[in-house]
């Protein structure tokens, strides 16, 4: 074999370029991954909340060098007579150019449109959108969630699912007031006139969350299952799937992919993995949300 | 809020954020922030986030045609949360204006010559715009374009100055710049004191513009300093993880 051959003269560094699937295999079979992990492993995970101060609210999370920041803008829209007592709640995932080498400036990429397309029907079930509503018929909240992936090693769902989901519990809907000629005040303003005059309107409040998804991603690689894969696994990889389960075991969401079938095994294995995984996060979520003073609503029934 | 647009931006020789007038905001620069890219730089000025990413250099692609020099592709985005107001994704003509400015403030000090017929692709990513973007994605882009080991004759370094309540302002807030009579942004190659571009705004008298100007290029020099820094201590780093895998290499041989 020529990669065979070939090793006993390049360096470590030339070999995972040139055979980089002969690269992972040599570490696969010895139990680990090129990063030093064990296989079912995921990469050091951190939140932050409020990085961005003209959002109403921030997450950054990174898994590994995987990074994702995910904004909330909140606006005062005219309700839809076709749903009168609920607001409305938007998702878009950005791959900013910056985040890989194949992302390109302009239309959104597939895989763009593929997260945003998952992600905004995940959050939908996560938030009622009743509870935006303001005055019904009248004026209810847009709820706008944007994640950008600044860099894209691998796993994006996790990293971007997770982001969103940190903004969105750390989220305070304004106060707000809407008096007779229809003007919108929010903010502390609003909060005065509510107590002056019997407006309508709503306190500040935080948002209710049904759920608390986590997503975990594992891919199979030469039937061994591998936790939370980077980009330089993902293309040798000959399945990868990821599971989205709540708090209860759940399984809001599952995907498998990839050139390989999947067993039942391998999905009893990859839902398992993902419980455990979604026990840490969750608590490392609880501990962000804690140390900015804010407490998770979702655990309480 | 509604109080605070009247209000005045200084006061007894302070700034609303307790700032000297030619003082910077907390300047904080870092490389090697994302692991895809070539080079890459975060830099921080309080409420001012910005992200550059450079890959290449790399083939063009094949619209632009044939070049023989290198060329320098500039794509500038603020993030839709960046902004008071909510902002949209497609690129604004503002954006369009920040790219093409940046562009030339960093052709100048690229060896283009050095990759001839490639382009070097720097992809800036504005977290959020509290003032100064401009000037902060210049420096930012500048250290990731030496962070991609591009060949430049010289860093870059940039700031803003404001003229404001008849004060010369450095590094002006979103909400100073807003109620600025005049005001420039300077990009300069500190070592040689060269300028790769100079933008001004409004009206500015000749005795104004070079008090201006000079402090522009004091405020160059001190991020220069701060820049070189964070260069030397990223090329240490790099050194010691070097000797290091080349010790564990020495050991298991």
């Amino acid at each position: 074999m020529a990669a065979a051959a070939a090793a006993g003269q390049v360096d470590a560094d030339t070999f995972r370029r040139l055979y980089p699937d002969d690269y992972l295999r040599k570490f696969v079979e010895q139990g680990l991954r090129p990063d030093g992990r064990p296989l079912a492993a995921a990469r050091p995970t951190s939140i932050g909340l409020g990085a961005v101060s003209t959002a109403d609210a921030s997450a950054l999370v990174k898994v590994g060098s995987t990074t994702a920041l995910a904004g909330v803008k909140c606006e005062v829209v005219p309700a839809l007579p076709e749903a009168p007592d609920a607001g409305r709640l938007a998702v878009q995932v950005e791959m900013a150019p910056l985040c890989s080498a194949t992302a390109r400036p302009g239309r959104p990429s597939e895989a763009a449109q593929v997260l945003t397309e998952q992600l905004g029907a995940l959050l939908s079930s996560v938030v009622d959108a009743r509870q935006l509503c303001i005055d019904a018929g009248k004026a209810a909240w847009a709820v706008y969630v944007d994640i950008y992936v600044l860099d894209a090693d691998g796993s994006l769902h996790d990293a971007c699912l997770l982001a969103a989901l940190a903004a969105l519990s750390s989220l305070r809907l304004r106060a707000v007031s809407i008096d007779e000629s229809g003007r919108v005040q929010t903010g502390a303003a609003a909060q005065q006139q509510q107590q002056g005059e019997q407006l309508a309107g709503q306190q500040e409040r935080q948002l209710a969350l049904s759920c608390l998804p986590v997503s975990s991603t594992c891919g199979l690689y030469r039937g061994r299952l591998l936790a939370d894969p980077t980009a330089e696994e993902e293309p040798l990889l000959e399945a990868q799937v990821t599971a989205v389960l709540d708090e209860s075991g759940a399984v809001l969401g599952f995907s498998a992919g990839g050139t390989a079938a999947v067993s039942q095994a391998v999905v009893v294995q990859c839902l398992e993995a993902a419980k455990m995984r979604g026990k840490e996060v969750r608590a490392m979520l609880q501990q962000a949300l804690q140390q900015a003073g804010l407490a998770a609503d979702a655990a309480a029934p | 809020m509604a109080g605070l647009e009247q209000q005045p931006l200084l006061t007894d020789g302070h700034r609303r954020d307790g700032r000297a007038y030619e003082e910077f905001r907390n300047v904080f620069l870092n490389t090697g922030v994302i692991s895809q890219a070539s080079g890459s730089a975060y830099a921080e000025f309080n409420n001012t986030k910005v992200m550059v990413g450079v890959y290449g250099p790399r083939q063009s692609e094949r619209k632009v045609g044939y070049s023989e020099q290198g060329r320098i592709s500039v794509d500038v985005k603020l993030a839709t949360f960046a902004t008071r107001q909510r902002g949209v994704f497609g690129q604004t003509p503002e954006e369009r204006e920040l790219s093409a400015l940046l562009a030339t403030a960093l052709e100048a000090a690229t060896n283009l010559a050095s990759f001839p017929k490639a382009t070097a692709d720097v992809y800036v990513l504005v977290l959020e715009a509290g003032g100064a973007e401009l000037a902060v994605a210049a420096t930012a882009a500048a250290l990731a374009l030496a962070d991609a080991g591009i060949e430049m004759f010289d860093l870059v370094t940039a700031c803003s100055v404001s003229r404001a309540e008849g004060a010369l302002l450095l590094d002006p807030t979103t909400d100073e710049a807003a109620r600025e009579e005049a005001g420039l942004t300077l990009a300069l190659m500190p070592a040689c004191s060269e300028v790769t571009q100079l933008v001004s705004r409004g009206p500015w008298s000749s005795s104004q513009l070079r008090e201006a100007l000079e402090l522009a290029m004091g405020g160059c020099a001190q991020l220069d300093a701060l820049a070189r820094q964070v260069l030397k201590t990223a090329a240490a780093e790099a050194a010691t993880r070097r000797q290091q895998e080349a010790q564990r290499q020495a050991q298991q041989a």
